[in-house]
């Protein structure tokens, strides 16, 4: 382990281009983060809120552990059309239960209602 | 078999397989199917927040009420203890990069330790749930949140943590095989691609979380 | 130009079988079932699909038989209701969804990239493995439990009814794994593993198709399998996430199923469309018109198919407005399809056109999937389905597609590239007779349906009124006819294999990269890496007249 040749370090480290410290800023700031929105999330509860702060923790774990920042395209690609058809089926279930007859809406009438099986 | 160190050193390369042309192109290949297989993941949890979606939407009540009875203290810490774990996995590919094998190796068991505290955590809810009647479905019987549509909390709740837990025990064991080899002396800087996948996995694992938490504890 | 026509002059005197190839390399079933061969695997997948298939087969005669009478005829209601569960569930998890990519994907897709291997060739091992898991799960599930869901599980029956549903779900979750690790592993050969000179526009259109359908395995699969998952855990439960006395939607059910199943079918007709671009080039001995496009449509097909999932919930109780919306976006698949189509037909005009019996079968598919595809647009119009739903109509539809298109195409590929995989050439004579056979038989089987539907016949039903039953006995009559030219050509391929003549290398002169290597090919393929110069399926150059070839 002591005989690698210098050029291959110093090679590599030039190739790392980053030392670890960017994983610990990283770390401090999803701590900082979590705070925030339990903090938020306590006592101004707010969905939007609480999915801003998720999704941008979200985006930093992706970005800088999962290296993201050096993928390759195709890397980027998949992951962000998984995301995206994830939001599609979001949106067309969305679409039908918003504009739903209330009648056939979950929760429509109490479930006392009707006769469990 | 080649290998892509020419004898160098006391590390070989990893081993290229015969369909190949360069060690590169198979790094890029590896990499490039993991990335699909966390995409396949994020679908498959999808589904899950797709119901906790419309089911929140219909009974928010229910849900909000609900969410208030969760063990807030354990989800936090929880949150923690993942995020945490996500920089320890990270610094251990690190380490291997930079042939600090015993420093991965280190860091590998500190985030194994990290998942085990996860799940014990994560069991000790599900047993004050058990205790409170806060069930899913059928089972519900929790006298303290009673607007309707509080069982489906519950069943999105047990469901999504369920899933997500399966995945910690997935992740936790991908990480021993790694951690196995690690301690074999199998990578160094010249081979450490299946730490990198195997970090991949786990951040998959803390970013559904970091989704879920919000979610189920602080609506 | 230069390298086909080399083939064919070093065997002009007597097409000789390689003596050693990937079939003999290595012997002794062990060696088959630990291969990581991608050829082998992909002829372990034909074996496991046609099984499949002849079962379906089998269930789908047993279903015609029992509706040549208004009455019962030879089952109850009961089991008509297994039996149509079985039919589809082996028809489409068994047999269509991994029928081309798993045959034909496996064992072409490295030949047509210059390639040794797929990028996971023990992973390829491990999705054949998954596939028998599931399969011999999911069958043996629905034969000793008594599923009488339907292919399509809907909730709340399938939550609730007292069949156990476990094995078939399970074997439906392994199954989609098989799926997603086979469609993985083909997008990762197709981005690292093209030979030099391979660019992307290079790619043969077979590849397009299955880069396509693979996209679409990985991303929809994984939502089918969680949906398995929840009913039946909400079998075990009951914990009411679909059940409405507990709080729940059965349509949120419907809309998870659909998400996956609508772009399924896109699983299961974009490879089938990839054969039918490769081989009428062969057939019409043309450069296919249109490459560009063909290539496009293929990625929008599987874009736009995950949109347009709802369509199959007209009725179901969603909303007008989102049924409004799905339809319009489910006719936008229709402009691909059609552009395809307008490219295919261009391609034969003008051709050298090679009559065959896989060209027979292409004229099938083309007829076949205007047709489906038309009478898809059709559905597709709410005011119209809203009458057409649930009957015999609906049922024409999906199987002019479905054995029309996916079902012609796969005879196409298996008669295309018989030669190929096997080094012998099947007798012309029964193949255009079976090609007959079942051209013929399928529209007698499905034309009749149409009808049937249309007038208010019910699908799912073990009994009908009287005046259907004229159709509903020349639907079976088209049956009969239709399994009998299956029959024939299993005979005939399975005596090619051990008697048929060597076929050569290239049988049929065609400029495909899969050609450019021996029938059947050696264990690694190639024996040095080739370098790629031309087009695929390049016949003439720009301006050059087509050279009519007599094969």
């Amino acid at each position: 382990m002591a005989h690698e040749p210098a050029h291959t370090e110093a090679g590599k480290a030039e190739h790392h281009g980053h030392g670890a410290g960017r994983y610990w800023l990283v770390w401090a700031i999803l701590l900082a983060c979590t705070g925030l929105t339990v903090y938020t999330g306590h006592y101004h509860p707010n969905i939007a809120v609480a999915l801003i702060i998720a999704t941008f923790k979200a985006s930093l774990v992706v970005l800088f552990f999962m290296h993201m920042t050096e993928a390759p395209g195709a890397n980027r690609l998949v992951f962000s059309v998984s995301l995206v058809f994830t939001l599609v089926m979001m949106a067309g279930v969305f679409g039908d239960l918003l504009t739903r007859n209330p009648m056939s809406l979950p929760g429509a009438a109490p479930p006392s209602e009707f006769q469990p099986r | 078999m080649s290998s892509s160190d020419g004898g160098h050193g006391a590390h070989p390369g990893p081993h290229l397989a015969h369909h190949f042309e360069t060690i590169e192109k198979q790094d890029y290949a590896v990499r490039l199917g993991m990335w699909l297989f966390l995409g396949t993941e994020v679908l498959l949890f999808a589904g899950l927040f797709l119901g906790y979606t419309v089911y929140r939407h219909f009974y928010y009540e229910a849900f909000h009420e609900a969410s208030r009875h969760l063990d807030l203290w354990a989800g936090t810490t929880n949150t923690i203890v993942l995020i945490t774990s996500s920089l320890s996995v990270a610094l251990a590919y690190h380490a291997i990069k930079q042939n600090k094998t015993k420093t991965c190796a280190g860091l590998l068991i500190f985030t194994i330790l990290c998942a085990l505290a996860f799940l014990c955590i994560k069991g000790i809810e599900y047993h004050h749930k058990f205790e409170e009647g806060a069930l899913p479905g059928v089972f519900y019987h929790f006298s303290e949140v009673t607007a309707p549509g509080a069982n489906l909390y519950y069943t999105v709740y047990f469901l999504s943590t369920g899933l997500h837990a399966f995945h910690v025990i997935i992740g936790m064991s991908i990480l021993i095989w790694i951690l196995a080899r690690v301690l074999k002396g199998e990578f160094s800087s010249n081979n450490y691609v299946p730490v990198e996948l195997g970090g991949l996995y786990w951040h998959l694992v803390d970013l559904v979380w970091i989704f879920l938490f919000p979610l189920l504890y602080l609506i | 130009m230069s390298q086909s026509s080399q083939l064919s002059t070093d065997n002009a005197d007597k097409p000789v079988i390689p003596v050693v190839n990937y079939l003999n390399a290595d012997r002794g079933v062990w060696s088959w079932l630990t291969t990581i061969d991608h050829k082998r695997i992909g002829v372990m997948y034909l074996v496991s699909v046609m099984f499949a298939f002849l079962l379906g087969g089998i269930f789908a005669m047993a279903l015609r038989i029992e509706l040549l009478t208004p009455g019962p005829t030879i089952m109850g209601a009961n089991t008509y209701n297994r039996m149509f569960t079985l039919h589809g569930v082996v028809m489409i998890f068994l047999f269509m969804i991994p029928a081309i990519p798993g045959v034909f994907g496996n064992f072409m897709l490295p030949l047509m990239l210059g390639a040794k291997d797929v990028a996971f060739p023990k992973l390829n091992l491990l999705s054949l493995y998954l596939y028998w898991t599931g399969a011999t799960l999911a069958l043996s599930g629905m034969i000793m439990g008594g599923t009488d869901t339907g292919w399509t599980f809907y909730a709340p029956y399938s939550t609730t009814t007292p069949m156990t549903l476990f094995p078939v779900l399970l074997g439906i979750f392994i199954l989609g794994f098989s799926s997603i690790l086979t469609g993985l592993n083909f997008i990762v050969t197709i981005h690292t593993l093209r030979a030099p000179g391979m660019g992307w526009m290079r790619l043969q259109l077979f590849v397009w198709a299955i880069y396509a359908t693979s996209i679409i395995q990985v991303l929809a699969t994984p939502v089918i399998g969680l949906t398995v998952m929840l009913v039946g855990i909400e079998k075990v439960g009951h914990f009411g996430l679909f059940d409405p006395s507990r709080g729940g939607d059965p349509v949120l059910f419907q809309h998870m199923f659909w998400f996956y199943s609508h772009p399924a079918v896109y699983i299961m007709v974009l490879p089938a469309m990839g054969v039918v671009s490769d081989a009428i080039s062969a057939f019409a001995r043309k450069n296919i018109f249109g490459y560009k496009m063909i290539a496009y449509s293929s990625l929008g097909i599987a874009f736009v198919g995950f949109f347009a999932w709802g369509h199959h919930m007209f009725v179901s109780g969603q909303s007008s407005t989102d049924n409004g919306a799905f339809a319009v976006i489910s006719m936008f698949v229709g402009v691909f399809t059609a552009i395809k189509v307008f490219n295919w037909v261009a391609t034969l005009y003008r051709g050298s056109i090679a009559i065959k019996a896989p060209l027979i079968y292409i004229c099938g598919f083309l007829f076949f999937v205007v047709f489906g595809g038309m009478t898809g647009i059709a559905v597709a119009t709410v005011s119209l389905d809203v009458h057409w739903h649930d009957t015999y109509f609906v049922i024409a539809h999906f199987h002019f597609i479905m054995v029309g298109a996916v079902i012609m195409a796969f005879l196409i590929a298996l008669h295309y590239w018989f030669p190929k995989m096997f080094g012998r050439m099947y007798h012309e004579g029964w193949a255009m007779v079976a090609a007959a056979l079942i051209v013929l038989g399928f529209n007698a089987t499905f034309i009749p349906q149409f009808l049937l539907g249309n007038a208010g016949m019910p699908r799912r039903y073990y009994i009908y009124p009287e005046r259907f039953q004229a159709l509903n006995v020349a639907s079976t009559a088209g049956a009969s006819l239709l399994a009998f030219g299956f029959v024939i050509i299993l005979i005939y391929l399975i005596y090619a294999l051990v008697r048929g003549a060597p076929a050569g290398d290239n049988p049929w002169d065609s400029r495909g990269y899969e050609w450019m290597t021996t029938s059947p090919p050696p264990k690694h393929n190639f024996d040095e890496t080739p370098v790629i110069t031309r087009d695929s399926h390049s016949y003439q150059e720009p301006g050059e007249e087509v050279e009519h070839v007599v094969i």
